[in-house]
């Protein structure tokens, strides 16, 4: 079977200082994968080398089957890989419209135009209002994205990554700061917009992993603990030795001083 | 807090620009007039250029007067083949020449200066600058030297009757092509690449992740840009009748600069007003005083630092409050505002003209202002001058404060109506 995404020995060093030690990992097409790992554990770092934010220092990266290896973000955006971020990253100063806009403009073929009006572009509109009316923000339209609630800029974030029609979409704590039902709405909006897509997510929240993902990895100071179906992994002794009893302790703190 | 495009206005702001265009020279008679008119046309055309730049991209260019000048002296030799027959176009068709040799240097310098964003930007675009303003002086064989290239407009048959000998027929050919311009430069805002200028401006990194290459946004847009910028040099190049080192110059590219941000960069029609207000300086102002460009650099300094949203900003910032009816409530205030800054100003107007008149060697030192005299090397003047300065800055203190807080009550209630 084809991967969406395969990784091949993939290193990642800033000076002298090691980042990311040899990750190999392969994340069927269609499947909903999970990230989960501490802090400093290389999570944010593996998914800035997926998407060409940051160069590989050595290894390869594969997006269905084709080399991706040190590509600019925009040629592998092109390529139909699409990302959102930990630290919302929208158009401020624009329109919720205009931000979802923004994602859709280039997937559908209108790259650097200046003879098209932008205005009277209908699928683009239409492409566009789906997106909106998915993530909920359809009210808000003429809303400036610097002035939505935290909430809704995740939300944004999140709408402006999958407008494209991304085949994969990489989503970088989603929940990061919501509160619970905030959290419980952003899972069904994930369960709903990567529908038939390949979803891989960085996430925290465990409770987010168990019910999203399709399957897991774990990442422990760079290097790949174990990948593996949910209950695999909550079976997995070095796991819960490593890590997952402590995430459980650390969990469990949170929300008892969300409540 | 909503954004709406603004659609419904939008017919009856181009028609009443149009209109402005056709009735300015009738509005202000006279051969002054219309030689500052024509060069607000220019500089309207040259400043929005600027625009899509520094506005729309987020690019601070330090040389955008290369391309103005560029097609400024494309535009001459061209007028001067025509002239010698070499070979035929219609003087009003000459803009043309110039914008596709602008186009073609921003197609050449755009694709360095563009490589990066940000200061790196601004400083390619400066060396830039200074090396093609070298290459003029260092190559007179095509650019002239100093002393620059002249020509003559009247050449060939008349195009439709007009021979662009009078400077009415010069007006209407740039306000014409202005127009041309304008609407062309908004249309551009209103393309996909257009949007997407303002999304690299905004936030380049995002840009990248929904499939565009940055770089390739900003030469795009330099590239227009430049189209539209040797437009204005060729007009510039037909009004003048001559095309000299000074169009490519840094004065140049600052002076755009300059005229931009008084207008107002967050606005497509903010340069229109900065351009406007700059010819004003340049033109009417030279002619009264010497000491113009340091009026003109005062102001740039106080609407840097008070409005940076430049004048465009200072006016759209009263339509809420037009619109709320309480305008009224602010008439008071700004009036006595006004009075004060004009206090300032006078004390103002007076040192800076007494200083201008000791530094010029053989002129007499004597101010001659509102029918009375002054001699510079005497003190009574100074303390007078002094002591208005320092009362007119005093009361602008405590009318601005008034202004300030009567604007801060009106906004906290047209907020909780809102909200309500």
């Amino acid at each position: 079977m084809k991967s969406a995404i395969e990784l091949r020995d993939v290193h990642k060093s800033f000076g002298t200082t090691k980042i990311i030690f040899g990750v190999s990992l392969q994340i069927r097409e269609g499947e909903r994968h999970a990230i989960i790992g501490p802090n400093g554990a290389g999570k944010s770092t593996l998914f800035n080398l997926i998407s060409g934010r940051y160069e590989v220092s050595a290894g390869r990266i594969l997006l269905h089957g084709a080399d991706i290896t040190n590509l600019q973000p925009f040629e592998i955006n092109r390529k139909g890989l699409s990302r959102s971020f930990q630290v919302t990253n929208i158009f401020h100063n624009m329109s919720v419209y205009e931000n979802v806009r923004c994602g859709v403009l280039w997937p559908a073929g209108y790259r650097y135009s200046f003879w098209h009006r932008v205005g009277g572009l209908r699928d683009v509109r239409q492409r566009a209002e789906e997106v909106m009316e998915r993530i909920g923000l359809a009210r808000r339209r003429n809303t400036l994205a610097g002035t939505l609630t935290y909430a809704e800029q995740r939300a944004l974030e999140i709408g402006v990554t999958i407008a494209g029609g991304a085949s994969v979409v990489l989503l970088d704590e989603p929940t990061a700061g919501m509160s619970r039902t905030e959290t419980a709405q952003v899972v069904e909006l994930i369960r709903s917009v990567t529908e038939g897509r390949t979803l891989v997510m960085v996430e925290h929240h465990m409770g987010v992993v168990f019910n999203l993902a399709d399957r897991i990895s774990v990442l422990v100071y760079g290097e790949l603990l174990a990948t593996g179906t949910p209950e695999e992994i909550r079976a997995n002794p070095a796991v819960q030795e490593a890590y997952l009893g402590a995430l459980h302790k650390e969990a469990a703190r949170a929300d008892g001083s969300h409540a | 807090m909503t954004y709406q495009p603004l659609n419904l206005g939008r017919w009856i702001i181009w028609g009443g620009a149009a209109l402005l265009f056709a009735a300015a020279p009738h509005l202000f008679p006279g051969g002054f007039a219309l030689t500052m008119l024509t060069q607000m046309g220019v500089m309207i055309l040259f400043a929005l250029s600027y625009n899509m730049l520094l506005g729309q991209g987020g690019m601070l260019s330090f040389g955008h007067a290369v391309y103005s000048g560029l097609g400024a002296y494309v535009t001459v030799h061209a007028l001067n083949q025509i002239g010698a027959g070499t070979f035929y176009l219609p003087v009003p068709l000459l803009p043309l020449v110039g914008g596709i040799a602008g186009l073609a240097f921003g197609l050449l310098f755009g694709y360095v200066t563009t490589k990066r964003a940000g200061t790196t930007f601004a400083l390619i675009s400066l060396g830039i600058g200074e090396m093609v303003f070298a290459c003029v002086l260092m190559f007179p064989g095509f650019f002239g030297g100093e002393a620059g290239i002249s020509t003559n407009r009247m050449v060939g048959q008349p195009f439709l009757g007009l021979t662009f000998g009078p400077g009415i027929q010069v007006y209407y050919l740039v306000a014409l092509w202005c127009f041309l311009g304008m609407a062309g430069m908004f249309a551009l805002t209103q393309t996909p690449l257009g949007r997407m200028a303002n999304a690299v401006r905004d936030n380049p990194e995002r840009a990248e992740f929904v499939g565009y290459n940055t770089r390739h946004v900003r030469f795009l847009q330099l590239v227009l840009s430049s189209f539209f910028a040797g437009v204005s040099g060729a007009l510039s190049c037909i009004n003048f009748e001559i095309v000299s080192a000074e169009n490519v110059s840094a004065i140049r590219s600052g002076g755009v600069l300059l005229a931009t941000f008084i207008g107002g960069v967050p606005f497509f029609f903010g340069p229109v007003i900065g351009a406007i207000v700059f010819v004003f300086f340049i033109v009417a102002l030279s002619g009264f005083t010497k000491a113009w460009l340091l009026y003109l650099g005062l102001f740039f300094v106080l609407i840097v630092v008070y409005a940076p949203g430049g004048i465009a900003s200072l006016i759209l910032m009263q339509f809420p409050v037009i619109r709320a009816g309480r305008w009224r409530e602010l008439a008071l205030p700004y009036a006595l505002a006004a009075l004060a800054g004009l206090v300032a100003l006078a004390g103002l107007i007076g040192l800076v003209e007494m200083v201008y008149r000791l530094s010029d060697q053989g002129v007499s030192t004597v101010l001659q202002l509102l029918g009375m005299s002054f001699d510079a090397r005497s003190a009574p003047p100074w303390i007078a001058f002094g002591a208005i300065l320092a009362a007119g800055l005093a009361s602008l203190r405590a009318a601005a404060r008034r202004v300030g807080e009567r604007w801060g009550a009106i906004q906290l209630e047209l907020q909780a109506q809102a909200a309500a």
